[in-house]
């Protein structure tokens, strides 16, 4: 029989768990449920006492006790930093004994996991995107840059699994339920001698930040926004404005195609708040939202593959031939961009207010 | 700056090296094989004794523009007698996509659409076959019951030449004798000192500027192009190849040469159905569709690959003549889709073919320097033939070197004359060219009598054939006013372009009654799909732009555009101001744009320059 | 300053990332169709890694810069031949099948086991680079398990920047969620450093530098040792593509104010 342990930590304040762990015990949960397994939580962080909390009525489904919970604790576990992480995360495996290791696949964890994994004798495979398998338990990633699928399997356990943000919702404890938090069972942790030592946080100098991850939205810029128009001119600064009402209006995070940040290179009069970061598609990011909507963007594979993970997927286009028609999307639109962007941006600006 | 505005004068780092090679294709594989085969044989033989490195064997580089070895463009049928030569035990199942000939095809393919421009001989003649109907008719396509004996490539092989020239380069590589650069770009020959032009001197070659911006001009990561200093250059750069052409320009062409045919030679290289029953090493060779001057091909290679190309002729007059569109509309004629129909694209690129043969060829050595390959007028017209051809005027430049070498004699033009350029004069090859001289020439004439005069040199082995008067390219792309009404209707097509910034060839062919395309996103992909699908064309910045235009206002004034029409990788783009645009990023280095300029600053050249570049193609199935 | 550094770079190769990619059963597993036959480059984010490390090499004097990569040996030396233009190395090369297939523990065990056969390189000196992930397999794993192998303490993951203080310890910058950097300052060597893009554009093309490296490239390659990778229990149930063909509604009479309209509504559902 599988024995469960979700790993999870706090957010940068200590005082609570970060979304993906809590995503993290959500799938712990379906799957204890699933294989009838022991799932155990265990949690790092320098005060793990503050965060029972956000555990309660974490069992499995249908069970109505508490999941048990593993904590370590001290001021060490208040930095992310792999030596003292990679220790921490050794013990609650060595004190749970799980042959199933779940945990977000996040900064902190992916830097120290696989260490941990080696340390106690396990395998480990991360960006997780489902846990499955009618017989047996199978795990689905996707390899070459989201361009292959593969559904695997492992004999040797412990397994450790990084579970890809956004694939599980958040658990939520119900702090009205009956059962009571479970006790946390201190784990101590004999720390090695810590060279590294993090000293803060720092933002990149942009005037505004255009990508955002937990957006619904995802507002795709193609190059067709800086070419000239019916008028025979290049609109670029009114591109710019429109774009930018647009995504204040609506929140929406920004990705561009290759061709139009590449456009920023070679001395081309480009959109201002664009850069490479913001590039979707097969050379750039493979994001996470509920929407897509493309706008002045051909549609043709190597951008498209970039949306693997965009559910409803809408464009706007003045080629009724772009790649968008043939299967890419489940709306076109055959429209100039300007004008319709000008009028969402009217409608949004009438609604907010 | 330069006066011509590229390049930078500045302190460049030098090197000395005692063999420069530019451009690796199938002739520097052959020149580069032969030198290390006899190296390898006896690598303690003081003739292998480098003069600028002392105690090292020679320093032999060789610098290919192309990010990959594998990123030639072209599926080809050989009939390999010289590569087979070079390599008396290969084993096609070696090389990747190579498969020996099983089975060879001409057919003459009929318009089942209506929409090609065809002659009233030529729709006569159609009538009558129609009339035949499947005696000699199958899928709108006649057979002709042989495969003329000059076309002929039994015993041969299909290539891949991406995957031939990779193959080669690797055991080169890891001969360990010679060192080949890919996606090191040479910008030109260095030229002696001496300021007499009789006395042909090369000294080396100069690499390009990188961290520059579009003009040339230092930007950010400046790095001034090097001088690679040899005692011997070799130069097989290809028939747009930047350093022969600074040769051709600086040294002039052999008296009554020029180079004045071409094609544009479009392809894909298609995965074929899991049912098909092609079988590898099957060849056709088509003619009369989609336009009766664009000639054909389909070459099966091994698992189910086949490669299927178009040829876009230089005589063909037409100023809006494209290729991309035309390639789509054939590889649906009835003839090929019934095979086609249901595979899928894998890759795709073009490449310009010179096609004067013998007539083209530059001035084969001088001091410091020799010629091999396409670029040296090596492809015999007549048999369609170049890739052999250019691989054994390579073997015949590294015989004559392992003679010099041998002799302890300094690779001076008198010397490499008497050596390489005798040789070559003696050999098949020349032999070959000499047969093909003229065997094209009809087509200038009209497509029925090019056909009647390649079939006399053909059957009399270049004796007869019907000769003509050659114009420089660009005054063979006629002005739109000789095609009446579809002229007119050309310019409602242009007009579009404005409009919603559709393609010219596009709008053209569809104004002319070409049917829209059935895009199915497999095969039959738009041509934006097909760079980035098939082509997978991309360039690095830091690079100056390799595609421009010299007088503006020549561009402007243009009716024309047949640079637009013809660019491969539509790259070229109608500007702003009414002058083509050049996007560096989508160009597969075709060098069409080369000879698909009608506004000639000069009566023999157009007005656009095709320097070296870097970037292009990434696919090494071509 | 008296620090010097040992950075041995893992590098791997993949498939340039325009080319299509195809999955295909081997006997050995799951491979990509033809991958023989498309052009490879040397995996992006460890290039940056390299870039990174002979830049860090050249500021720091006396240092050593080992190019570790492992891959098919006629790949291997193709990939080089660009590599090899752009920043001066020893390379370290491993003779194994390509792919993103392998499993990591296998490929990191092979790299490590070289690693600690390099003649001169002194452990405690050592800074192992790599790319946070790789552009094939995309787990983030390898690094780090080599890291462990080699009993390194200190591992730094998705890093844009490093700067080296005069006594030895250097200050990192490593990328985390919300688009920030979080500030690490280490003691010193030795460390592991997995790379996302860093800052350094790739560096041109220098044939000096190329005929320099050749000079070891060629014989390392003939060198080469072989190296089988376990599978380590990994088996593939299924590998595919993804089929995301959808049925595309191609809207080509609606006015942009009827088209705004319905975009605002859709974009405001299940907010």
């Amino acid at each position: 029989m599988e024995s469960i342990l979700v790993l999870t930590h706090a957010d940068e304040s200590g005082s609570a768990l970060t979304k993906a762990s809590l995503e993290a015990v959500t799938a712990g949960r379906d799957l204890a449920a699933r294989l009838n397994a022991e799932l155990r939580i265990g949690i790092v962080a320098a005060k793990p006492q503050l965060l029972s909390k956000g555990l309660l009525c974490a069992a499995p489904k249908g069970l109505q006790c508490a999941a048990p919970v593993l904590a370590v604790a001290g001021e060490a576990f208040a930095q992310a930093r792999f030596a003292s992480d990679a220790a921490a995360c050794t013990e609650l495996c060595r004190a749970a004994q799980p042959t199933l290791v779940l945990a977000p696949h996040s900064s902190r964890f992916a830097r120290v996991m696989a260490a941990v994994a080696h340390r106690v004798g396990g395998a480990i495979d991360t960006h997780i995107a489902a846990l499955g398998g009618a017989e047996g338990f199978e795990t689905t990633r996707w390899f070459y840059r989201q361009r292959i699928e593969a559904v695997i399997r492992r004999d040797k356990r412990p397994w450790f699994l990084l579970l890809e943000p956004g694939t599980n919702p958040a658990f939520a404890a119900d702090p009205h339920a009956p059962a009571a938090p479970s006790d946390q069972i201190a784990i101590a942790v004999e720390l090695p001698e810590l060279r590294t030592q993090v000293t803060g946080f720092r933002a990149p100098k942009v005037d505004e930040q255009t990508i955002r991850p937990d957006a619904q939205l995802l507002f795709v810029a193609g190059a067709g926004w800086t070419k000239k128009q019916p008028d025979g001119q290049v609109h670029t600064g009114e591109a710019a404005e429109l774009i930018l009402k647009f995504l204040r209006a609506s929140g929406a995070s920004l990705g561009s195609s290759k061709s139009l940040v590449d456009q920023g290179g070679e001395g081309n009069s480009v959109l201002p708040f664009l850069t490479h970061l913001n590039q979707v598609g097969q050379t750039g990011a493979t994001p996470r939202h509920a929407k897509g909507l493309s706008t002045c963007c051909h549609g043709e594979e190597p951008h498209v593959v970039g949306w693997r993970f965009i559910g409803e997927r809408r464009a706007v286009n003045l080629d009724p031939n772009c790649g968008w028609t043939r299967g890419k999307a489940d709306v076109v639109y055959i429209a100039d961009a300007f004008a319709v962007m000008q009028r969402v941006n009217a409608l949004l600006g009438s609604s907010d207010t | 700056m330069n006066s011509n505005g590229r390049g930078v004068e500045v302190d460049r780092q030098a090197m000395d090296v005692d063999i420069a090679c530019a451009g690796f294709g199938p002739a520097m594989g052959g020149f580069l094989t032969t030198l290390t085969q006899a190296w390898t044989q006896n690598p303690a033989d003081p003739a292998f004794q480098s003069r600028v490195a002392p105690s090292l064997p020679l320093q032999v580089v060789c610098y290919e523009r192309a990010d990959d070895l594998a990123a030639g463009v072209s599926g080809v049928v050989t009939r390999a007698e010289g590569i087979r030569s070079t390599f008396p035990a290969l084993d096609p199942t070696q090389i990747p996509m190579a498969a020996g000939v099983t089975s060879e095809r001409v057919l003459y393919l009929l318009d089942p659409i209506g929409a090609s421009r065809r002659s009233a001989l030529l729709r006569c003649g159609d009538f009558l076959l129609r009339l035949g109907k499947e005696r000699w008719l199958k899928d709108h396509a006649f057979e002709l019951p042989w495969t003329p004996a000059f076309l002929r490539k039994h015993g041969g092989l299909v290539l891949s030449i991406g995957q031939f020239n990779q193959w080669v380069g690797q055991q080169l590589m890891a001969g360990g004798f010679v060192q080949i650069w890919p996606g090191t770009v040479v910008s030109g020959p260095i030229f002696g000192d001496t300021p007499d032009r009789e006395h042909r001197e090369v000294a080396g070659l100069r690499l390009t500027d990188q961290g520059v911006d579009k003009h040339g001009a230092p930007a950010e990561g400046f790095m001034p192009g090097m001088d690679v200093r040899a005692r011997l250059t070799v130069v097989g750069d290809g028939p747009v190849g930047a350093v022969g052409q600074k040769l051709d320009e600086h040294f002039g062409m052999p008296a009554g040469h020029a180079r004045r045919d071409w094609a544009l030679g479009m392809k894909m290289v298609i995965e074929l159905p899991v049912d098909t029953t092609l079988e590898p090493g099957s060849v056709w060779h088509t003619f009369g569709f989609p336009e009766p001057e664009i000639f054909g091909f389909l070459y099966v290679h091994p698992h189910r690959l086949a490669s299927v190309g178009i040829f876009i002729p230089s005589w063909l007059g037409d100023p809006a003549r494209t290729a991309y569109r035309y390639l789509q509309h054939y590889i649906q004629h009835p003839a090929l889709w019934r095979h086609l129909n249901g595979g899928t694209l894998r890759s795709w690129g073009a490449k310009s073919l010179e096609e004067s043969g013998k007539r083209g060829e530059p001035f084969l050595v001088g001091h410091g320097f020799a010629r091999i390959g396409e670029g040296s007028g090596s492809t015999n017209m007549l048999t369609g033939s170049g890739v052999d051809e250019a691989w054994t005027t390579g073997v015949q430049l590294g015989e004559a070197v392992l003679e010099i070498l041998d002799a302890g004699l300094p690779f001076t033009q008198q010397n490499l004359a008497a050596t390489y350029e005798a040789h070559r004069r003696t050999s098949r090859i020349e032999r070959g060219l000499r047969q093909a001289e003229h065997a094209r020439d009809g087509f200038h004439s009209g497509f029925v009598r090019g056909l009647i005069g390649m079939a006399l040199a053909g059957l009399t082995g270049g004796r007869l054939s019907l000769k003509a008067h050659i114009p420089p390219a660009p005054r063979r792309i006629l002005p739109f006013g000789i095609y009446g009404k579809s002229g007119l209707r050309l310019r409602d097509a242009a007009a579009l372009i404005v409009a919603d910034g559709r393609p010219l060839h596009d709008a053209l062919l569809t104004a002319r009654g070409w049917p829209d395309i059935p895009f199915d996103g497999r095969l039959l992909v738009t041509h934006q799909d097909a760079l980035l699908l098939g082509g997978k064309v991309q360039a690095v910045p830091g690079y100056a732009d390799h595609v421009v235009f010299l007088d503006r206002r020549r561009c402007i004034s243009c009716d024309d555009k047949t640079c637009i029409a013809m660019c491969s990788g539509q790259a070229l783009s109608l500007g702003e101001d009414g002058a083509p645009n050049f996007e560096r990023e989508k160009c597969v280095h075709c060098g069409a744009c080369l000879w698909n300029c009608s506004q000639s600053p000069d009566g023999e050249r157009g007005n656009i320059e095709f320097h070296a570049g870097s970037g292009g193609l990434h696919s090494g199935e071509n | 300053m008296a620090t010097t550094f040992h950075i041995a770079v893992c590098a791997g190769i993949v498939p340039d990332p325009l080319q299509t990619l195809e999955p295909t059963t081997t006997p050995g597993g799951p491979a990509i169709k033809n991958e023989m036959l498309l052009p490879a480059v040397l995996d992006p984010w460890a290039a940056s890694a390299l870039y990174e490390a002979a830049d860090l090499a050249s500021r720091v004097p006396g240092s050593k810069l080992w190019l570790v990569s492992l891959g098919p040996k006629a790949r291997l030396q193709q990939v080089m031949m660009t590599v090899a233009q752009k920043v001066a190395f020893e390379l370290v090369p491993i003779d194994s099948p390509q792919g993103g297939f392998a499993d990591a523990a296998a490929t990191a065990e092979a790299i490590a086991s070289t690693i600690e056969a390099i003649p001169n390189l002194d452990r405690a000196k050592l800074l192992l680079f790599g790319g946070w992930e790789s552009a094939s397999r995309g787990a983030g794993v390898t690094l780090q398990f080599v890291g462990e192998r080699l009993r390194i303490a200190d591992q730094f993951f998705g890093v844009d920047q490093i700067i080296v203080h005069d006594d030895g310890s250097f200050e990192v910058l490593e990328r985390v969620e919300g688009g920030k950097h979080q500030v690490s300052v280490c003691a010193g060597a030795p460390a592991v450093l997995g790379w996302a893009t860093g800052n350094l554009a790739e560096p041109r093309n220098n044939p000096q530098i190329g005929m320099a490296n050749m000079r070891t490239v060629m014989p390392a390659l003939q060198r080469a040792k072989a190296a089988a990778l376990d599978a380590n229990g990994l088996r593939y149930v299924a590998v595919s593509l993804p089929r995301q063909q959808r049925e595309t509604r191609v809207v080509q009479d609606m006015t942009p104010d009827q088209i705004a309209a319905e975009l605002v509504a859709w974009i405001g559902k299940d907010r």
